[in-house]
């Protein structure tokens, strides 16, 4: 999804938000992340303004006062944290772990097959609907490597066992990923 | 695997005890958490990059590197790997360019200035500056990109290199006017 990625091509513009649209933005995170509340203050502080920056094909990014993407929204999903974010507030979206062998290939941005996620080496969470943005976690490593959205439940993805089964929407070292590390500095 | 109590926290949820955020040490070569320099194409400008800056985390790293050595010999039969980054991220940032531009706005013009940001100087202190400097408007309107309302090209060639001295004047660009 971000594979190609680049702030200069594919950002088409930036508003500063109402304070109201602020607030109902606050408001769907909490919904949406209910573990996040006591901590969406020190993301998106409440005294500081965050940007929206729109990008092509539907992308929005959230951006804190000080320039860093925090969250991502993208056509099908609503807003989901980047991997930095997550990398500090791990405990955000569920986890689905994957095995050492697939750790390259999700690198190269391809999407997560279920074979991956049921191995010895994988993990999952139980009762994961389909369409829910997950932490891809890999075997042996502490931090998430990738942002995916379910593409079947964790139980059809344990029977079927075959095909796709997380899709990949941002993984370490794509567009996204390069965008978030210039302001953070 | 010893991160079992790690992850064992399948279930979201902060966990007791922990304090969030968490501080994750990420590689200066391939800008990825430590534990995944063995993916990245180039470990060993990555295992130079953390003997120089990290060498107390090296000894856990290098465990890594054994488990890497295996993950090689299953490359040489061929398909996907993590390919080697090209460098070709060098060369965007190397081009060191400030163009100056005017633009109409009705009867009146903007002045816009690109390129700042790739001598490192921070637009929002820049445009407060200009402001000051020619008591107008100034705004950072986009990544790497400043307006100043009214025409002020003509004096930018002398006011930049004398505010910012690692910019001279033939780093400044002069694109004239742009035509609506």
């Amino acid at each position: 999804m971000f594979k190609k990625f680049d702030d200069k091509e594919d950002v088409t513009g930036t508003t500063q938000l109402k304070s109201s649209i602020q607030k109902g933005i606050r408001k769907k995170l909490i919904e949406n992340y209910p573990t996040l509340e006591p901590y969406l203050e020190e993301i998106l502080p409440k005294k500081e303004n965050f940007k929206l920056i729109k990008c092509k094909d539907h992308v929005e990014l959230l951006a804190d006062h000080t320039g860093v993407v925090r969250f991502v929204k993208t056509r099908n999903t609503d807003f989901i944290p980047t991997l930095r974010t997550l990398h500090k507030y791990p405990f955000i979206l569920p986890h689905q772990q994957v095995d050492k062998g697939a750790i390259k290939f999700i690198l190269n941005g391809s999407s997560i097959m279920c074979p991956g996620l049921t191995s010895p080496g994988a993990k999952m969470t139980p009762l994961v609907p389909k369409d829910t943005v997950v932490a891809v976690m890999a075997e042996g490593k502490e931090n998430a490597l990738a942002i995916g959205q379910m593409t079947m439940s964790s139980e059809e993805i344990q029977s079927i066992n075959k095909g796709n089964g997380i899709e990949n929407v941002h993984y370490l070292n794509d567009g996204l990923w390069h965008l978030a590390e210039k302001p953070l500095n | 695997m010893s991160e079992a109590g790690d992850i064992a926290s399948l279930a979201p949820g902060p966990i007791e005890g922990v304090e969030y955020p968490l501080k994750v040490l990420y590689c200066g070569q391939c800008t990825m958490p430590l534990e995944y320099c063995d993916y990245s194409g180039q470990t060993e400008l990555c295992r130079a990059w953390a003997t120089q800056n990290v060498p107390d985390l090296l000894e856990g790293l290098n465990i890594d590197d054994s488990k890497g050595g295996d993950e090689k010999k299953h490359q040489t039969r061929g398909g996907k790997g993590s390919k080697p980054v090209k460098e070709k991220k060098k060369a965007s940032g190397g081009v060191q360019k400030v163009t100056v531009q005017r633009e109409p706005r009705g009867k009146k013009s903007v002045t816009v200035i690109k390129g700042l940001a790739t001598f490192e100087i921070d637009l929002k202190v820049a445009a407060k500056f200009f402001a000051q400097k020619f008591a107008c408007g100034s705004s950072v309107t986009g990544n790497d990109e400043i307006v100043i309302q009214g025409d002020v090209k003509d004096d930018l060639f002398d006011l930049i290199p004398g505010k910012w001295a690692q910019v001279t004047e033939e780093h400044i660009d002069d694109l004239g006017d742009k035509k609506r």
